[in-house]
């Protein structure tokens, strides 16, 4: 193997407003290798990534590509240096054919009419050498997630590219496209090309990688070759072995010994073989959970699961095809959304911006949503009551320290984790049975993550169920008193709090069980 | 924000004076940008603007005239601002003016020897149900089909155009007169004037009672919290239970309903009777109002007080200056982009 | 050559398609990167007063195209420049420059000519014979004996489909508007692409508007677009956004409109206004079904920022 440096990423700093995401990142990628690169959520891989694809600017660093310094100020930049990258949401145009899809933006013969067939040779070919099967010809909306994913990898290999980023690309793939995937890696590898695979799935980095990098919180942790590297070892160093959040939360507000709650209580939240049919397949199958009072119940899983579909089915925005949902005991499904919210649920939804804020309105006007004709907000005549509105509005902002002066304020101008404060400072502005949240802390700063920790173990303190969906493994190992994992919209298992194992976690929400 | 920081130790004067600042200076850059073309076509600016913004305070013919001009005005604004707040554009005002003038003539035709405690509340009863009426086609296609409302309101207004012209000139026409116009309705059906030299007939106290209501229901209800709320971001709205459809719906039925009023209250307060083309050009300029006042229904009434001082005085200006009044309608749209454009600069 | 009223009638529904076709055409091309133009009434209504007064005063019909042309690009820079740079709302401008339109056609006029009863008058375009295909019997006069204007808004339309269809440039100009990102993320200029198209649209519906006074009536009147504009913008939709659909639907709305006028001429018992309300309440119609079938650009309406993080 050649083991000379390809590309060397060189003190890398990346700043997003006061959080910085990348902290002196140094990283160099040889040719003929996979390099793997892990971290939990929020860890800079992407981040990373997309600096190194001229997506982001770095706010200081050197990128060398064989040696000499270059500039990548755009996307542009990285492709003609030969740099590609695969997003995770792919980025093609849904009612082009694949090889439209490849050749969008270069220059093609016209004699008279743009002539394809060049290209299509060229993509046919790509497609043998590298396994990487598609006809060229297909319109790509109709094809599957795995195969549009190829013409991802194809469009940067049309373009000639060295260096190709993934951006956790198995999270649209089963199990034996996974396979194939690794297959073509190896492929373009030995042809001298440079991979990087960006995930959190431990299983895929010890199966396809040669190097492995870790990253957390923007720092490097180490970079070893695959042969030196135990999976504890990865475990470890992304998880992080002493961690004061931990401690300040496990110790300080809910000692482990008095984590109990009455098993045998009737479920607040009662889901009975509930599915949820998407346009192919089902999005949620079979899933079968209760919550019970003073519990809070995890769900573990990798984005884009059916956990997005299974809340909706819950609150009734969306519409179940087969099971029950159980409030209290008492039927709901099919029951319109703001009948369930009235029984005492509150949603912290995971898509702040789209699902939950009101960008024009007030401050005010956006902790009253969902509540707008609940006294004292509104008389029962239909009025609204601003005066409580505002008064509500300016403790809740104290309490939950939004960083506003004024309940009137419009809500646009919030940073993230005030947004996030406002969504909590709403869902516990009433008496509420049941909270879901959804990925409540992604994007936070640390005080943040914190606040809403304290938030929901005091909801659970005082009786109240928790569904807490989240892809965050410690934050559900640190609040939950059960872990359901999801996977492919099943329940994959359940843990109990005392045998709560990140890596048993991790290794069901890969679906490892499927391939027993 | 350092920026919000400054603005949270201010008084309240000062804080209105912030949200009225934008708005002076996009009056003042319009009318400098009109000013321009008008000092190069030789006229004397100066005059013109006196004569523009003085007209409607010299005589009280002007003032009332200005009164008389800001009623269909407002009820117009309106009648886009209220599904504006849902995120829907209703252009359909012109026909649903036309079509609820057409209910109110009918009315006031067919009943015409009831006494004025009856006729008048049927007159213009009949007015708004005829202009919900007018609008429920583009709706329910909204409601049941998902069909962009912009396309199906504002072709409505061309129909509308056809259907007036037909009853004024065969149902109920007026053969003395030159012009395609119905015979007078009854004089029960005559909104009662509240001065009478300068004529100045009740409906501007139904025009206000209306702002009132509007405003109350849009900022004082939970029904109307949940139309801003579809309007500002629908998704949300249905994930917190608010049924989204419904709401664009019935918006777009109130602003029919508050058009058709406005021609109700024309045909009985101001011409007695059906002409073809009472509906003026009061929808277009009750879309300016409706986008300068940024949809607050509480600004509504004010900017259509200062779109109608602005369209008496142009009147005027045509008349005695000869510049013409179209002039006016320009003021008007550079005002509103102008007003578009402090947007952008705060944003920044 | 037999001048029959069938042949007629075929003669003046090719006639009457220009306008709509033009326009609809600017309209899908703009919309094909992601603008969605609403001011084509107001820029149709500019380029017939522009169109006529330079017609008028330069005693050419060529420089009136031109002007109205000009003037409507015009329109199209201020649109782009709006919505691109500074993010406005689409709709909102869009509805803002038709105003303008509105106030500003009927302005020049009053201000070039004055207040007169008796308005000037420009000769109307000439009918260009093309030599030995007019002689074909039936489609010859309908097809090869038109204004200059017919035979180019017909090529227009058939050099764009090939422009969109055949060839690379016009594959990036349409990854623009269904999907930005991926566009941007290629090398493909969402801006660049957003000015020429929002441009040459509006040129397209000031000549659109030029026409009207320069074949119908000889001079300008206020409303003389008479809702054409709008409609321009339902057959866009009924075309199902491409060149092709737009032609052939744009027969169909020429058809009835010209229909309209012929019937209330031959009395058949309905009251013409209904007949004229035909155009629009047949446009309603259509685009219950156009609407539930066809696709617009998925981007159509929005304004794209590079920098945004949460679309995807």
């Amino acid at each position: 193997m050649n083991n000379e440096p390809l590309l060397e990423l060189t003190g890398i700093n990346k700043s997003f407003g006061p959080v910085q995401a990348l902290k002196d990142i140094s990283l160099t990628l040889r040719a003929n290798e996979i390099h793997g690169l892990l971290g939990g959520n929020g860890a800079g891989k992407t981040t990373l990534m997309n600096v190194l694809f001229g997506l982001y600017k770095p706010d200081s660093g050197l990128i060398k590509l064989r040696g000499q310094p270059v500039e990548i100020n755009a996307p542009r930049d990285a492709i003609e240096l030969g740099i590609g990258m695969v997003h995770q949401h792919f980025l093609q145009v849904n009612d082009f054919t694949v090889a439209e899809n490849i050749v969008l933006g270069t220059r093609l013969p016209n004699r008279p009419t743009m002539d394809l067939s060049g290209a299509v040779e060229q993509i046919t070919e790509l497609s043998i050498r590298f396994g990487l099967e598609v006809n060229p010809k297909a319109p790509i909306a109709a094809l599957p997630m795995g195969v549009r994913q190829r013409v991802e990898i194809l469009k940067a290999l049309y373009r000639g590219v060295e260096v190709l980023i993934l951006d956790e690309p198995t999270t649209h793939l089963t199990p034996q496209e996974v396979e194939m995937l690794f297959q073509s890696l190896q492929l373009m590898v030995a042809e001298g090309m440079s991979v990087v695979f960006i995930t959190h799935k431990l299983r895929e980095v010890m199966a396809a990688c040669h190097t492995i990098s870790v990253l957390r919180d923007g720092q490097r942790m180490f970079t070893r070759p695959r042969d030196e590297v135990t999976e504890e070892m990865i475990v470890r160093n992304m998880v992080g072995g002493d961690i004061a959040l931990e401690e300040s939360l496990l110790f300080s507000e809910a000692p482990e010994d008095e984590r109990t709650y009455d098993r045998q209580a009737q479920p607040v939240l009662d889901i009975q073989g509930m599915r949820i049919d998407g346009e192919a397949t089902a999005l949620v199958d079979s899933v079968s959970l209760a919550v019970r009072p003073g519990e809070i119940l995890g769900i573990a899983g990798v984005a884009g699961n059916g956990q997005q579909e299974m809340v909706e089915g819950i609150l009734g925005i969306r519409p179940i095809a087969a099971g029950a949902v159980l409030f209290d005991g008492q039927d709901v499904s099919g029951a319109a959304t703001e009948h369930i919210l009235g029984l005492g649920v509150a949603y912290v939804p995971q898509d702040r911006q789209q699902d939950g804020f009101l960008p024009k309105a007030s401050i005010a006007q956006n902790l009253i949503l969902g509540a707008q004709r609940q006294q004292p907000y509104s008389s029962r005549r239909g009025f609204m009551n601003w005066k409580a509105i505002y008064t509500s509005a300016r403790s809740l902002i104290a309490e939950y320290s939004i960083r506003a002066q004024d309940p009137k304020e419009p809500a646009a101008n919030l940073s993230g984790g005030n947004i996030q404060r406002a969504m909590l400072a709403r869902a516990f502005s009433r008496p509420i049975r049941l909270l879901i949240a959804h990925n409540p802390t992604s994007g936070l700063d640390i005080p943040s993550v914190e606040f809403i920790y304290s938030r929901i173990l005091d909801h659970r303190q005082q009786g109240g169920a928790t569904l807490l969906l989240s892809e965050n493994m410690d934050e559900l190992v640190l609040l939950s008193d059960r872990i359901a994992v999801i996977y492919e919209g099943r329940i994959a298992g359940i843990l109990d709090r005392s045998t709560f194992d990140a890596y048993e976690i991790g290794r069901l929400m890969s679906g490892a069980n499927d391939d027993d | 924000m350092t920026n919000s920081q400054a603005l949270r130790r201010e008084s309240p004067a000062v804080g209105a004076a912030r949200t009225l600042v934008p708005y002076v200076v996009a009056v003042l850059a319009a009318f400098a940008a009109v000013g321009i073309l008008l000092a190069l076509m030789g006229f004397d600016v100066m005059r013109a603007y006196a004569t523009i913004l003085g007209t409607s305070f010299r005589t009280p013919n002007g003032f009332v005239q200005t009164l008389i001009k800001w009623v269909p005005l407002v009820l117009q604004a309106l009648a886009f601002t209220v599904p504006l707040a849902a995120g829907k554009f209703n252009i359909g005002g012109e026909g649903q003016m036309i079509v609820g003038g057409i209910g109110a003539a009918a009315v006031g035709i067919t009943f015409s020897d009831l006494p004025l405690p009856l006729l008048l509340p049927l007159v213009m009863m009949a007015g708004m149900a005829f202009g919900a009426l007018w609008v429920l086609g583009p709706a329910w296609l909204l409601y049941r089909f998902n069909i962009n409302e912009i396309l199906t309101t504002v072709l409505m207004n061309f129909v509308a155009f056809q259907l007036i012209d037909f009853v004024a000139t065969s149902i109920w026409p007026d053969p003395a007169a030159g012009h395609p116009t119905t015979l007078p309705i009854g004089a029960g059906g005559k909104l009662p004037l509240l001065i009478a030299h300068p004529p100045l007939h009740s409906g501007i106290l139904i025009a206000i009672l209306a702002a009132i209501l509007v405003y109350v229901y849009t900022d004082r209800t939970s029904a109307g919290y949940e139309l801003l709320a579809t309007g500002a971001n629908p998704r949300a709205s249905r994930v917190y239970g608010i049924k989204v459809r419904r709401m664009f719906f019935l918006s777009l039925l109130i602003g029919g309903a508050l058009a058709g009023l406005a021609g109700a209250i024309e045909v009985s307060g101001v011409h007695g009777r059906l002409i073809e083309g009472f509906h003026s050009n009061f929808l277009l300029l009750g879309i300016i109002v409706g986008l300068i006042a940024k949809g607050n229904n509480a600004a509504v009434p004010f900017v259509a007080l200062f779109i109608a001082i602005l369209e008496v005085g142009a009147s005027a200006m045509q008349r005695t200056m000869a510049i013409p009044g179209e002039m006016v309608f320009i003021v008007e749209a550079l005002i509103l982009i102008f007003v578009l454009l402090t947007d952008v600069v705060r944003r920044r | 050559m037999a001048d029959t009223p069938l042949i007629n009638f075929a003669s003046l529904v090719m006639m009457a398609v220009v306008p709509y076709l033009l326009a609809s055409q600017g309209t899908m091309l703009a919309g094909r990167t992601g603008l969605f133009i609403v001011s084509q009434e107001g820029v149709m209504l500019v380029g017939a007063s522009v169109g006529f007064l330079g017609a008028y005063l330069f005693d050419s019909l060529a420089a009136g195209m031109v002007l109205a042309m000009l003037a409507g690009g015009l329109f199209g820079v201020a649109l782009a420049y709006f919505t691109t740079n500074l993010k406005m709302d689409q709709f909102v401008i869009g509805l803002a420059l038709f105003f303008l339109g509105l106030g500003l056609s009927s302005l020049l006029f009053k201000i070039v000519v004055g207040v007169t009863l008796q308005p000037p008058i420009i000769p109307t375009l000439d009918r260009l014979p093309i030599p030995l295909l007019s002689e074909i019997p039936v489609l010859g006069p309908i097809l090869f004996d038109q204004n200059i204007l017919v035979y180019l808004s017909i090529l227009l339309s058939l050099f764009l489909y090939f422009f969109l269809y055949k060839t690379s440039t016009g594959l990036s100009l349409r990854a623009v508007g269904e999907n930005p990102k991926a566009a941007d993320s290629l090398g493909v200029s969402v801006t660049r692409w957003r000015y020429a198209t929002t441009i040459i649209g509006s040129m397209l519906m000031g000549l659109a508007g030029a026409y009207l006074p320069m074949v119908y009536t000889g001079t300008y009147t206020d409303g003389i677009v008479r809702g054409r504009g709008w409609l321009a913008i339902a057959l866009t939709f009924f075309g199902g956004w491409s060149p092709q659909g737009i032609l052939l639907g744009s027969f169909f709305f020429a058809l009835v409109e010209i229909l309209a006028l012929r019937v209330q001429v031959t009395d058949i018992g309905l009251p013409h206004q209904f007949l004229r309300m035909l155009p629009y309440l047949a446009t309603i119609l259509v685009m219950v079904f156009a609407f539930r079938r066809v696709r617009a650009p998925a981007f159509l309406g929005q304004n794209y920022d590079r920098e945004s993080r949460t679309s995807s």
